[in-house]
Parts: structure tokens; C-alpha cells; sequence
């Protein structure tokens, strides 16, 4: 007779003394693993919570804020420390973002600062409504005695300044005032180009952007509720498009530089393809008033927006339904004049009527700082089962749960009444009218009025 | 070590990468090249655990067909904007690069898990199974006594298993829990000891002044519930009382779920009861309207408990539907004495007053055979961890090879008798060993049974390692609750959950609208059922009035001429007490007016 059982040695199963690593062991056969999916299932449920429970998105304020309204800001292309902001007040402030404290304050205009951006060296650059427009350098600036705090250069002209962007590899800069779109160099006291009516149109142009890789290539919008392109070799415009409403910021997508966002007067944001321009991408919704301002994630695949209705919503890419993934706000932040994402996409920056800056997380329910490798492979399952079962009720239902001031979730199911009455009557059209006489237009069909080429 | 291919070597090398010592890696290499060579094999292994992968949301992505888009269009629920939303929805998700690239994505990935699952399963489980092996024509395994296995075969640890307890309090039975570490030993007129089986030693002891009917550990080895004379009690290790259920009265069985905390118990009124032990609360009560001796046993694989009948009918339950979710009618004319279900939940077995063992298959609900026990009624049945069937009948304990499941197998396993104690009560295999535990009418016995045991054990499981220190287990403790499943959880095929429905969204809202319908009809009927009920209707009294209602004699006739007179006098008298106050003068005609 051949026999064999079972017959564990204590020491193959148990340590020998207390220091040493626990013996672990395997066995994959799923009968010794009942109610996998259950389980699972039931892990995605709390990791949902988990995500919920741990989200506190608003890190701070930085400083004391400004004197008045913050109206723009700006970070460095080279560098995660500085960041400049400028109010109505004409006061600009670099901060120390590390640290989140103010390191210089300058009185830089008489009147309203309308544009700030860092340049490719030491220095930065604010325009203002009074005509001038001052280069600052980031060491003199840090000094302590206000007096000695002086612009490098200065530059006036007749009316206001309405915009300013720096080229992205190129010693120059692009303005947009009253009367015309300048191309600036440093060295010079008069600008290089100048653009005035462009395409017939004497309305002021109130955002230029350079593109990230073309060096001749400008996107502007208009206050004729236009966004036009224009090539800065030949000194001629390319395509412009006029939307309902007008645009109050552009955005080039920095890592798709063919891609644009626009923040609109209509509540929604749009992402355009520069080479299609007579339907957008995408139309981003949830605001209840007039973006403000927009501001890719280095990534490219996420943008931030800043609305009048006082909140800050990120929009994904990757989720292709035009919703925001995330919406910031506080119970003291005013309408958001400004928003910015912080080069290595892990925070949020946003300006406010209230004269404060405050800093987010970019992602709400993540940890700070440097993770364990046990939490972050934890972070990783967490994010792996809600991904597995987000289509199911109750994790999509915690998952996307947000607190939402009443006075916004009012407006928007305002929005979707009307929304749905728009497509009932839409749908009623064309069942008793003639058929062929109208035609179904989608909601992205209809965003651009007119092309101009 | 000898040298192998170069691909060989290579896996070797990796491994070695991997942290494994030069020796674990040989092992591997060896296990890797026996997988390459029993292919069939592999197949199979690949199989079971491509099964087990459910399908997803993205899996339905494929199934979107014409009939979807035709079905669309000639609803007549959806308005014409609807119809076009819908329709674009069907046909943008089959043309989507992004969503079909996703999904063959998916589909590898799937593929892959299952693959490497089955890969990882021939390099984890390094351990064999035990086994009885006849050598020639002429020996067989059934004769093989624990006497001879004790003194010829085992070495000394595993001998050390093979013991007999005489014990005063019988007749006693005994169950595990799910490490297979403790053993809860339980005397049926009122002792209880939980004892180290690994180590042979006595844990704890009590006597309980009462009948004890069935025990049960909870989540691990430190709570028990006993079912006593009149409740269910919950003991800690130390033999504290902790809670006495007062919703469980009367339990003749109870059961532990343990990925659910539930406790159920069913009782002298045939009740099946759900007692969430996390939160304490009980979750449901299911009335089988079959009173008496019930058995009660769990699908490990689906949770679902099945409780076997005196009138020869098992029914399924689970606790969100008070109806079963099925019912076998198992033995004709027998009671259900006993009854195992084995750990993949594939297979039901049942033993009947009629001496027949039936072994069912639960996913078609049939009969595939049986065995008859020649000794006496089949009284307690247990399924291994790897299949073998054990049979408690009469003083003897037969033993069955996994094979006996699938087909008929003409001869037993192993066998075994306890001679002057009484009826084997109880028989339970121990997890993880090649140990049987038998309780009887003079103590506890305990054999062995090799190749009954999974040699492969697996820590990560929680209160699944029988070696688990105190850390350990109350970090298992701590991860149990956190993976606590919801009672409503329990389905008949658990990989429902978050699956994938084939129909469309209309033909869902169909459905749902037509059970609420269903709902709302039986609500209806039920208030139309009700009826004004007056109280007293059944005194005796009434009873006597009710029936000489319509019955004339000469004093009903008698009485009502009396009545009559009465009423005809106080007319009278009343006409004449308005006539005083009438003027005489009047005329008749104008005498109305007065």
C-alpha cells in the first residue's frame, strides 16, 4: 500500500523568532476564494467613500491676499517657486509658493493691471489700463526696500493695454490694446508689428496667445465675439470664427498645441481644433455664469476654469462628456477672476474678487508629499477598483458626489429644464413641419455663428 | 542541479531576479517544465480559471447589434429626439476607436490574468496532495485500518491525529473553524471545549447546564454561538457569555457566514433566521412553514444556505427573498438527515431516512447517482476541501474518493468503525489536514484520511491560516469587517453583481415597469380582501340569537301580538294627548293645519 499525508513541519510554517518576516504562502484556486466579485465589488464601495471622505481640496490662502480684487496671475515656464499676481489696485505680488508667503509687493501701475507673464530669463512683464507697460526683474524686485523696486524698461502708449503674452522660445512679446495687436521686443522702444483692424474689424482685441510650438502662430478673441488666428511672418490674418458670445480667455493646449480652450460668456468652455474651426471638440458645461478664465494641466489632458458663479470647476479630457470631474469652492471665495495649474500638476491656483489667492489640490482626496510604497500601491487599488466599477450606481453615486452651494444647484437645474425644453421644441419642429424643411442641429453645430477667412 | 535549455535557464535566472533562492527557483524551473509537458492538463487548469473571470461593462460593448438599433426605432415609448439619441449612441459606440481599442484591450488583459493565474498556480502550489494507493489487484484501499496507517504509514506528527476521546457527557460532535487550527468539541447534554487540534491541547472547557444542540464559530476562533435548550448563546474563548439571542428560540442548527458576519438558525417553528454578528441586528426571519428537524448547511461558494426537510425536500434561501430561491424534492417519502455541499458549490450531496446518499448537481438542480448505506441511516455527511465524501452510518464511517462525485464509483475510499460507542453523530473534515474528527455516542474520534486536505494554504485569505498569531489575526479581523458583504448580497450566482445586463435600457425600463405593476396589483387585491370584522361575533350568545333569527313558533307569534298591542295603545294614547290641544271649532278640513 502507498500512502501519503499531509504533514506540515512547524518550522516550514511558523517563524523561528519574532524579528523575522512571517512566512507567506499562495494558493490561487478560486474555490478557496468564494465571492470574489462580491468582494470586490464591495472594496470599490469603500473605496469610493474613502475617496470622498478624504477630499479637502483647499489648501490655503497664500498670504494676506492682495489690497483689491485679484485679476490675473502667472507662473513661471522654468520654474515650480514664483508666482505674480496683479490686481485692479495696480499692485503686483511675487509670491514663494513653497512656502506661501508674498516676497515682494510693487506698486506697479496707476491703474488697473491687465496682463502679467514671466518672460524667459529673471524677469516678468504687467500691462495696464493706464497705457504703460513695465519689465521688472524677479532678484531686484525681492528687495526690501520698496524704494529701490524699479522697472527695467518702460513702455507707453496712447489709450490701455488690454492683454499681454510672451513668446514661448524667443526674446519678444504680443500685446493687445485698444487700437491694435503689437509684437514687442525688449530692446526696443517701438513695437516691431502692429495689427490694427484686422479682419475689417475695428473691435479691440482683448487676449492674445502665442502657440506653444509654432513661433509665428497667435490666437486673439475679440470683442466682436470673435477668436481669430493670425501669422505673425506675413503679418496677415488667417481664420477667424465669431461665436454667440464672447470669449474671455484662450488657451493653447500645451501638449497638443493644434488644441485650444476657450472660456466663454456663455457659460460653457470650448476646445477647438485649430485646423477645424466651425465646430468645437467638446463643449464643457456646469458653470452657471461667464467663465472667466482657463488654465491647461501641463498634461494637457485637463483644464481648470474660474466662473463668475464663484466656483472652480477641472474638466478631463479622457471622460469625453463635457462635465467636470471636480468643483471648487469655498464659502468666502467671490467670483474667480483667475485660475491657474501649477507646472507639475498637483495644484491649483485661483484669484478672487474677495482680494485673496488661494492654493488647491489639483486632485482633492490625495495625499500630500512623498507616499509609502504601501500606501501608494493602496492609493493604486483604491483608484483601480472605482475605475472597474464606476458604471454601478451606488459607486458612481458616491464617487461623483459633490457638495454644491443651493444657489448653484438651482441655477442648474434651471439649465436643464430649459436645456430639455430647447430640444423638446427642437424635436416637436421637425415631426409637424414639412419633412427635410428642418433639419436636426446638434449643440456643437450650433456654437459657431460664422467663419471668416 | 541539472542544466537545462537555454530557454529554461532563463526562467531560472528570472526567477532568481525575482528574490527566490537558486534551490526555490530549481523548483520552479521543474514545476514550469511538468506544466509544459501534461498540456491537457495546463488546458484544463487555464480553463477553470478563465471561468471564473466574469464579464464586464466594456464586454457589452460587442454585443450591440442591428436588433438593438431596429428595436430603437420601433419603440413607441421613446419620442423622435430620443430615438435619434439612442440610436447615434448604438452606432458612435461601434465605430469609436477609442472604445473598441479599449476593449481589446480589456479582452487581453483578461486573457492574460487567467493565464498567468494558471501560471502562478503550478509555481505556488508546491505541495502534493496525500493519497491511498492499492499497489497490486488483490489490495484495497477500504482495508487499510487507522491501527495499521497509525503504526506503519505516518510519521510521527501526523499519527499524533489518530486518537480516541472518551468523554462523559455524550453524545458529542464537533466542527472546525475555518483554519482548521481550533475544534469546537460539544457534549449534547452540556459540555463545550474548544481545542488546539494542532498541538493537541484543551484551549478552553464549560459545562453549560443545558442541552446543546449545535455550535458554531463566528469569524474566528475567539466567539462561538451555541445553540442551547431554549437560545442561542455567544461565548467568547475564555467561556464568557457574551449575548443571549433572544430572536433565536428553539435552534435546532446554526450556521456561520462568514464574509457576511451572518449567524443563522433555524428552529423548532421552522423558522430560518439571519443574525448580522458585526452589528447585532437580525436581518431577516423566513418562515419554510416546514416545522421540525431541519438541516442546515451553506454553499461556500454563493452563501446561499440550504436547509434539508423532514418531508425528503431541500430549499434554498438567502436573505433578501422571503420565498426559496429553489427547491429539490431529494428523497421520496425519507427525511433529509443530512446533507454537504462541496467548496466550489458544484455539487449537493443528501442523505435520507431511506439509507440513499444522492449526489446533485446544484447548477442543473439533478440527480447524477447515489449510494446506499448498507449499515444504517446516513446521519452526518461531510465534503473535504478536495472532495472526499465521508458518511456517517450507524457505528461506521465510509469514505469516498473525490471521483465519486462526478460518476459511480463501485468501491469506498476508506472506512472505518467505532465499535461499542454508538452511532457516528457527527463527521467533519478538518481544513487543510488529512484529518477526519468523529463525533459519537462515547466521545470524539479522530482519523485520518489522506488526500482530504489542501496542502496549499493561502494567508492572505482571512482566518484562513491555521499558523496566524494574534497580530495577524486581529488584522484579518479588522480587513473582514472592511470586506463585510451586504446581506442583500447573496445571490444564486454571485459574479452577477456589477455584470453585464444583455438587454437594452428600454427593455429594462419594460421590465421594471411590469414588476412594479405586479407589485402594485397584489397591493390592491389585498385591500379589497380586507373585511370589517365585528368583534364578538363568536360568543355563544350570539351564536344561539343568530341561528333562531328566522324561526316562527307560538311565543315569537305570542310576543309580537303583545308588541302590537303595546304600539296601537301609545299611538292612541299620543293622538289623543295632540288632540286636547286642537280647537274644537275647527272644521275636519282645517284640522290638519293644527
Amino acid at each position: 500500500m502507498k500512502v501519503k499525508a499531509l504533514s506540515r513541519s512547524q518550522a516550514s510554517t511558523q517563524r523561528e523568532c519574532s524579528g523575522d518576516l512571517r512566512q507567506h504562502h499562495r494558493n490561487l484556486d478560486p474555490a478557496y476564494h468564494p465571492l470574489q466579485r462580491p468582494r470586490e465589488y464591495t472594496r470599490a464601495v469603500n473605496a469610493a467613500k474613502i475617496n470622498r471622505m478624504f477630499a479637502q481640496p483647499l489648501i490655503g490662502n497664500l498670504g494676506q491676499g492682495h489690497q483689491d480684487a485679484v485679476t490675473h496671475t502667472a507662473i513661471s515656464r522654468k520654474s515650480l517657486l514664483p508666482l505674480l499676481s496683479a490686481s485692479t489696485d495696480g499692485t503686483l505680488r511675487l509670491w514663494d509658493l513653497p512656502t506661501r508667503s508674498c516676497v515682494s509687493s510693487i506698486n506697479a501701475h496707476k491703474m488697473a493691471i491687465k496682463g502679467v507673464v514671466f518672460g524667459l530669463d529673471d524677469d516678468f512683464y504687467s500691462c495696464s489700463a493706464d497705457g504703460t507697460l513695465r519689465k521688472w526683474n524677479i532678484s531686484d524686485s525681492m528687495s526690501k526696500i520698496a524704494e529701490q523696486i524699479k522697472p527695467d524698461d518702460t513702455w507707453q502708449i496712447p489709450g490701455s493695454f488690454c492683454s499681454i503674452d510672451h513668446h514661448w522660445t524667443e526674446h519678444q512679446f504680443i500685446t493687445a490694446s485698444d487700437s491694435s495687436v503689437q509684437l514687442w521686443s525688449p530692446e526696443r522702444s517701438t513695437p516691431i508689428q502692429s495689427h490694427s483692424n484686422l479682419w475689417g474689424s475695428d473691435d479691440t482685441v482683448h487676449v492674445v496667445r502665442f502657440n506653444p510650438t509654432e513661433p509665428h502662430l497667435v490666437a486673439n478673441c475679440s470683442m466682436d465675439r470673435g477668436i481669430g488666428l493670425h501669422d505673425l511672418r506675413a503679418g496677415s490674418e488667417m481664420k477667424k470664427m465669431i461665436l454667440r458670445m464672447r470669449s474671455n480667455d484662450l488657451q493653447w493646449n500645451p501638449m497638443e498645441p493644434l488644441n485650444f480652450a476657450v472660456a466663454n460668456e456663455d457659460y460653457q468652455a470650448y476646445t477647438f481644433d485649430m485646423r477645424k474651426l466651425d465646430r468645437p471638440t467638446q463643449i464643457y458645461k456646469g458653470h452657471t455664469s461667464a467663465i472667466m478664465s482657463l488654465s491647461w494641466a501641463p498634461t494637457g489632458r485637463e483644464f481648470v476654469t474660474g466662473s463668475y458663479d464663484k466656483t472652480i470647476r477641472v474638466f478631463n479630457l479622457i471622460h469625453r462628456n463635457g462635465f467636470a470631474r471636480e468643483i471648487y469652492h469655498t464659502k468666502r471665495m467671490q467670483r474667480v477672476f483667475t485660475v491657474n495649474c501649477s507646472m507639475d500638476n498637483a495644484f491649483i491656483i485661483s484669484g478672487s474678487d474677495d482680494t485673496n489667492l488661494r492654493l488647491w489640490k489639483a486632485r482633492a482626496s490625495e495625499k500630500l508629499g512623498q507616499l509609502t510604497s504601501r500606501e501608494e500601491s493602496a492609493m493604486q487599488y483604491r483608484h483601480a477598483l472605482i475605475k472597474k466599477y464606476q458604471h454601478l450606481p451606488e459607486v458612481k453615486r458616491i464617487y461623483r458626489s459633490r457638495k454644491i452651494p443651493k444657489v448653484i444647484q438651482k441655477q442648474t437645474s434651471q439649465a436643464i429644464i430649459q436645456k430639455e425644453s430647447a430640444e423638446r421644441k427642437q424635436a416637436n419642429r421637425i415631426k409637424h413641419s414639412k419633412p427635410g424643411s428642418y433639419k436636426f442641429e446638434s449643440e456643437r453645430v450650433r456654437v459657431v455663428n460664422k467663419e471668416i477667412k | 542541479m541539472t542544466e537545462g535549455t537555454e530557454e529554461s535557464t532563463d526562467e531560472r535566472t528570472s526567477s532568481i531576479a525575482r528574490g527566490m533562492t537558486t534551490k526555490e527557483a530549481g523548483r520552479v524551473q521543474h514545476n514550469l517544465q511538468t506544466a509544459k509537458r501534461s498540456h491537457s492538463e495546463d488546458k484544463a487548469l487555464l480553463s477553470k480559471y478563465k471561468d471564473k473571470v466574469p464579464q464586464t461593462a466594456l464586454d457589452s460593448v460587442a454585443i450591440t447589434t442591428s436588433e438593438h438599433l431596429e428595436h430603437i426605432s420601433k419603440s413607441k415609448k421613446l419620442n423622435d429626439y430620443q430615438k435619434r439619441s439612442m440610436q447615434k449612441r448604438v452606432q458612435y459606440r461601434r465605430k469609436d476607436k477609442v472604445i473598441q481599442a479599449r476593449v481589446k484591450v480589456h479582452k487581453t488583459k483578461r486573457y492574460q490574468a487567467a493565464i498567468s493565474a494558471a501560471d502562478a498556480h503550478l509555481i505556488l502550489n508546491t505541495q502534493s496532495a496525500g493519497l491511498v494507493e492499492a499497489e497490486h489487484d488483490m489490495e484495497r484501499t477500504t482495508s487499510l485500518s487507522q491501527h495499521e496507517l497509525k503504526h506503519h504509514h505516518l510519521d510521527q506528527q501526523t499519527s499524533r491525529q489518530i486518537y480516541d476521546l472518551t468523554l462523559p457527557h455524550s453524545p458529542y460532535g464537533l466542527k472546525y473553524d475555518r483554519s482548521g487550527r481550533y475544534s469546537l468539541l460539544y457534549g449534547q447534554r452540556g459540555h463545550l471545549a474548544i481545542m488546539d487540534a494542532t498541538h493537541l491541547q484543551l484551549h478552553r472547557e464549560l459545562h453549560i447546564q443545558e442541552r446543546i444542540r449545535d455550535v458554531s464559530f463566528l469569524h474566528n476562533y475567539t466567539m462561538m454561538a451555541v445553540a442551547q435548550t431554549n437560545h442561542v448563546y455567544i461565548y467568547d474563548d475564555q467561556g464568557t457569555e457574551i449575548h443571549k439571542l433572544n430572536d433565536m428560540n428553539d435552534p435546532f442548527a446554526i450556521d456561520f457566514l462568514p464574509y457576511h458576519w451572518l449567524l443563522t438558525c433555524v428552529g423548532r417553528s421552522g423558522h430560518l433566521k439571519y443574525l448580522d454578528t458585526s452589528t447585532g441586528q437580525l436581518v431577516s426571519t423566513h418562515n419554510t412553514k416546514l416545522a421540525g428537524h431541519n438541516v442546515l448547511r451553506q454553499n461556500p461558494s454563493n452563501a446561499v444556505m440550504h436547509l434539508g426537510h423532514a418531508n425528503g425536500t431541500v430549499s434554498l434561501w438567502s436573505p433578501a427573498s422571503s420565498q426559496f430561491l429553489a427547491k429539490l424534492h431529494c428523497h421520496k417519502g425519507a427525511a433529509v438527515t443530512s446533507m454537504a455541499i462541496d467548496l466550489s458549490g458544484n455539487y449537493m450531496v443528501t442523505g435520507g431516512a431511506d439509507r440513499q446518499v444522492h449526489i446533485w448537481d446544484i447548477r442543473k438542480f439533478r440527480k447524477t447517482h447515489s449510494y446506499f448505506t448498507p449499515a444504517g441511516v446516513p446521519q452526518s455527511l461531510d465534503l473535504s476541501q478536495r472532495n472526499v465524501m465521508g458518511i456517517g452510518h450507524a457505528t461506521h464511517a465510509t469514505f469516498w474518493s473525490p471521483e465519486a462525485l462526478l460518476r459511480k464509483v463501485k468501491d469506498p475510499y476508506m472506512h472505518h468503525s467505532v465499535h461499542g460507542c454508538g452511532a457516528v453523530e457527527t463527521l467533519r473534515f478538518r481544513p487543510f489536514e488529512d484529518v477526519c474528527g468523529l463525533g459519537h455516542g462515547k466521545g470524539v474520534s479522530s482519523i485520518v484520511i489522506p488526500g482530504s486536505g489542501e496542502p496549499n494554504l493561502d494567508t492572505t485569505e482571512a482566518n484562513l491560516d491555521p499558523n496566524q498569531d494574534k497580530k495577524q489575526r486581529r488584522e484579518a479581523e479588522v480587513r473582514a469587517l472592511l470586506d463585510k458583504l451586504q446581506p442583500n448580497m447573496i445571490t444564486m450566482d454571485p459574479a452577477d453583481i456589477g455584470g453585464v445586463e444583455d438587454s437594452s435600457p428600454e427593455i429594462r425600463q419594460q421590465r421594471l415597469e411590469s414588476l412594479e405593476a405586479t407589485a402594485n396589483a397584489k397591493n390592491d387585491a389585498r385591500k379589497k380582501k380586507q373585511k370589517s370584522k365585528k368583534r364578538g361575533r363568536s360568543k355563544i350568545q350570539t351564536k344561539l340569537r343568530r341561528k333562531s333569527q328566522n324561526i316562527i313558533d307560538h311565543q315569537i307569534v305570542k310576543q309580537r301580538e303583545q308588541k302590537e298591542e303595546v304600539e296601537k295603545k301609545a299611538k292612541e294614547e299620543a293622538r289623543q294627548s295632540s288632540g286636547e290641544s286642537k280647537p274644537k271649532s275647527a272644521t275636519p278640513a282645517l284640522q290638519r293645519f293644527f
